[in-house]
């Protein structure tokens, strides 16, 4: 394992990387109002291309310069407490680009695909069941049982979630069929481990600083949540659990498809470069 | 005195080289032209010559890169900073990004060599003066022109004070204007005893600057001599090359049975 | 020379008069402050509010960040970024808290919505709290030129790669925009839609992020080969050429100020407060 390194290229990297993070996540987040934040594109660049410790480096100054640096209109307030989060997102980008999991795997063979495709499916599912459901449900919920008992708060979030869950499922499973591309696969499961990990780490930061709302698309989940009896904390995690697995997801993606699409030259010069985007392809 | 000796270079994740045994020497105060095809080794052999590769992008190199006299394998990027300075085409991607004046911009190469004050504002100071941009001194450096901005890329290297000076096609994306700027601080820097490696498209500009020419051709130097003679070659067009305009006038000429004599006349 | 700006001691005059007028102005005298010290004053007005939590706290440290910034000139331009800033998150804070909150104490009800007292209390307490956060952060951006301090951290010995990547942000951020407003302007010009409703500028966003990201990826191989020419990667210090002058009672109000947050810190964990 190594930690990344700064070499030149790298700290040009950055400041682009954290402009990235800004001008999206500003787009997205707060002007789009979608319930997603896009604001880290940037810092997993980073960390898939020098390392954990860039990565990390990387979200912890984009927030704080985002806070204490950056004059009017790109200015915002409130970033700087998220620094934690965005350095989690840096870090954990880094240590899955070392482990080669940004990696194209195209043309697959089918009989690996398949097994892959069971794989996200048991994964996703497992999460999503034995995870997701009980938190969201107050454990009277279930598919199979007798859903009288359940609020219909909850029997309506349950089968939300539920067909969330399934189309994602399908989704992916037919993303990696048509592109014959295992590296999807690896890509979803570590946007998914990403997110639930912000969300453990940004949910008590949003709670106490902001009484758990951002001003973003986010908020309306952190509302409905509350109102069908969830208090503050929770709420706020229900809402991150949901936001964030999906957010990353979407930003892990992103980062897959620009490294493919940046010339391998260009790639290999950054210290982490040849171990993300894999040796084999030379 | 820059030195590439028996120099071949791959890029990191190819097998090939681009580079085949390039001998090429550059005496202080001396200009030489790089003239070839696109992909035929320019810019590799400007990265190369600068130190940057492999220094910076990695890569195989054999061969020795000699400077004065001494053997620069090996050494760290920051020593060559003060012997060989490399300009781009892009004026925009080479300014810093940092500086909020073009005093700044220029002084910020000294400072990183960790120079005393004195004498980072004594280099800013007269490389704007040898470029002529003393004027610019307090503007914004990207609120310039695309020219304007290469004439501060050229003082920011020059305050490094480099021996030596790689131009790599400096100035293929200017307007005309940019060009004839950048043409005139050229000459200018060619007085003061700067030793530069142009690479260039426009023959024109190199048949003014140059005193030698090198032809390269799929990574082999074909062709090295003075700059009227290499230029009149009857294989430049064959190497992706475009002669300079009074020799292509001349041959238009005589295509038509004109005698090519009265026009040079005229034109000299 | 201005007393506040310290000059690199070997400079010629002429040479110092130079660089005198690279220095960003300062109107008053609280621009002329270290930017440590402002720095200071931000964070201690922002995690103080936070940790003294209630009203009294918070309300006290939006007063002092008002007096300041009356001192400084800047009451107008504070108030209106900081309204502007935080109106999205405070109209979020009132809906969700007002709303939503459990409470016993119903004051109201809109369908299903009943808004109780305990979420008003709740709202109010935050957004007292968010105002200091803003005023304090506001305040300090507002009188604290970037480079001076930048250039302050990098004297106290901050790497001068932190330098470079702060004040490199701050051009990339506008230059990344002007970047898409050009590949937006070509994109419309072959007929994709980027106005109009959202889903049409959902749609048009897409094609747009792919280019503007990969063309801004592109220009750091060339920057950084630029910047290797220049000496970049020598490791050791630089000799700044002017930096913003500290004084004795301002590090004297720095630590008085930290033992305050401390002070407010031990406090709340104590239960006095």
């Amino acid at each position: 394992m190594s930690w990344g390194r700064f070499d030149t290229r790298t700290i040009v990297l950055i400041p682009i990387a954290i402009a990235i993070n800004i001008v999206l996540g500003q787009t997205v987040g707060t002007a789009l109002k979608v319930p997603i934040y896009l604001d880290s594109i940037g810092t997993i660049l980073v960390g898939i291309l020098a390392g954990p410790v860039p990565g990390l480096v990387t979200g912890l100054l984009a927030n704080l310069i985002w806070t204490y640096v950056l004059p009017a209109p790109f200015h915002s307030d409130y970033a700087a407490p998220f620094a934690i989060v965005a350095a989690e997102i840096g870090f954990v980008s880094g240590v899955l680009g070392q482990i080669g999991w940004f990696r194209g795997r195209p043309n697959t063979d089918p009989q690996r695909l398949i097994l892959g495709a069971a794989v996200v499916i048991a994964v996703l599912l497992g999460i999503g069941y034995y995870g997701f459901l009980p938190f969201y449900t107050d454990g009277t919920f279930t598919f199979f049982g007798d859903t009288s008992v359940a609020g219909p708060f909850f029997t309506a979030v349950g089968y939300l979630i539920a067909i969330g869950i399934v189309g994602a499922t399908v989704g992916l499973v037919t993303l990696m069929f048509v592109r014959r591309d295992l590296g999807v696969a690896y890509v979803a499961i570590g946007g998914l481990l990403c997110g639930i990990l912000s969300a453990i780490i940004s949910a008590p930061i949003s709670a106490v600083v902001f009484g758990g709302v951002t001003g973003t698309g986010t908020d309306f989940l952190v509302a409905a949540f509350q109102q069908a009896g969830s208090d503050l904390q929770t709420a706020v995690f229900q809402q991150g659990l949901l936001s964030d697995p999906i957010d990353k997801t979407i930003e892990f993606f992103i980062a897959f498809v620009i490294l493919q699409t940046l010339s391998r030259r260009f790639v290999a010069r950054f210290p982490q470069g040849e171990k993300a985007v894999g040796l084999e392809r030379a | 005195m820059l030195g590439l000796h028996g120099i071949s270079y791959r890029y990191a994740g190819y097998a090939e080289p681009v580079l085949h045994e390039i001998n090429l020497t550059l005496a202080d105060g001396e200009i030489v032209g790089v003239v070839g095809a696109n992909d035929a080794g320019k810019s590799t052999l400007c990265l190369v010559a600068s130190g940057l590769a492999p220094g910076s992008i990695g890569g195989g190199l054999s061969g020795r890169l000699t400077i004065d006299g001494s053997d620069m394998a090996g050494r760290p990027l920051h020593e060559f900073s003060t012997r060989v300075g490399i300009a781009f085409q892009n004026p925009a991607t080479q300014l810093s990004g940092v500086s909020g004046s073009v005093f700044e911009e220029v002084a910020l190469g000294p400072m990183n060599l960790g120079l005393p004050a004195r004498e980072t504002v004594a280099r800013t100071r007269a490389a704007l003066t040898t470029l002529g941009i003393e004027d610019l001194r307090e503007r914004e450096p990207r609120h310039l022109s695309g020219g304007q901005a290469q004439l501060v890329v050229l003082a920011s290297l020059l305050a490094m004070r480099p021996a030596h000076l790689v131009l790599d096609e400096p100035t293929a994306q200017l307007d005309p204007e940019g060009t004839r700027l950048v043409g005139e601080a050229l000459r200018a820097l060619a007085a003061t005893g700067t030793g530069m490696l142009i690479t260039e498209h426009k023959t024109d500009l190199l048949n003014r600057l140059c005193s030698r020419v090198v032809v390269i051709d799929a990574g082999r130097i074909v062709l090295d001599g003075p700059t009227a003679a290499v230029l009149a070659d009857g294989r430049m067009e064959q190497w992706g090359v475009e002669p300079p305009s009074p020799i292509r006038l001349a041959r238009a000429l005589e295509a038509r049975g004109l005698d090519p004599g009265l026009v040079a006349g005229a034109l000299q | 020379m201005p007393v506040w700006v310290i000059l690199a001691d070997d400079l010629e005059p002429a040479d110092a008069r130079e660089i005198e007028r690279l220095v960003p102005a300062t109107p008053s005298s609280y621009h002329r402050l270290n930017p440590l010290t402002k720095a200071v004053i931000a964070a201690v007005g922002s995690i103080g509010a936070f940790v003294a939590g209630g009203y009294i706290g918070p309300i006290v440290f939006d007063l002092v960040m008002l007096l300041l910034a009356v001192r400084a000139g800047v009451l107008g331009q504070l108030v209106r970024a900081s309204l502007l800033l935080t109106a999205p998150i405070a109209i979020s804070v009132v809906l969700v808290s007002v709303f939503t909150r459990a409470g016993t104490t119903v004051l109201f009800a809109i369908g299903p919505f009943d808004a109780t007292a305990e979420g008003v209390d709740f709202a109010a307490q935050t957004l007292v709290r968010l105002f200091a956060i803003s005023l304090s952060i506001g305040l300090f951006v507002m009188t604290t030129h970037p480079r001076a301090f930048v250039f302050d951290l990098e004297r106290r010995g901050a790497s001068p790669r932190v330098a470079f990547v702060a004040l490199a942000t701050i051009e990339a951020v506008p230059a990344l925009v002007e970047r898409a407003a050009v590949i937006g302007e070509s994109q419309r010009a072959r007929g994709l839609d980027t106005e109009g409703n959202l889903r049409a500028r959902l749609r048009g966003l897409l094609p747009l992020i792919g280019p503007v990201i990969i063309g801004a990826l592109t220009d750091v191989e060339e920057r950084s080969l630029a910047l290797e020419s220049r000496a970049f990667s020598r490791p050791g210090r630089r000799h700044l050429l002017w930096t913003m002058r500290d004084t004795r009672w301002e590090r004297l109000l720095r630590w008085g100020l930290m033992a305050l947050l401390g002070a407010i810190t031990l406090a709340r964990i104590s239960g006095r407060i």
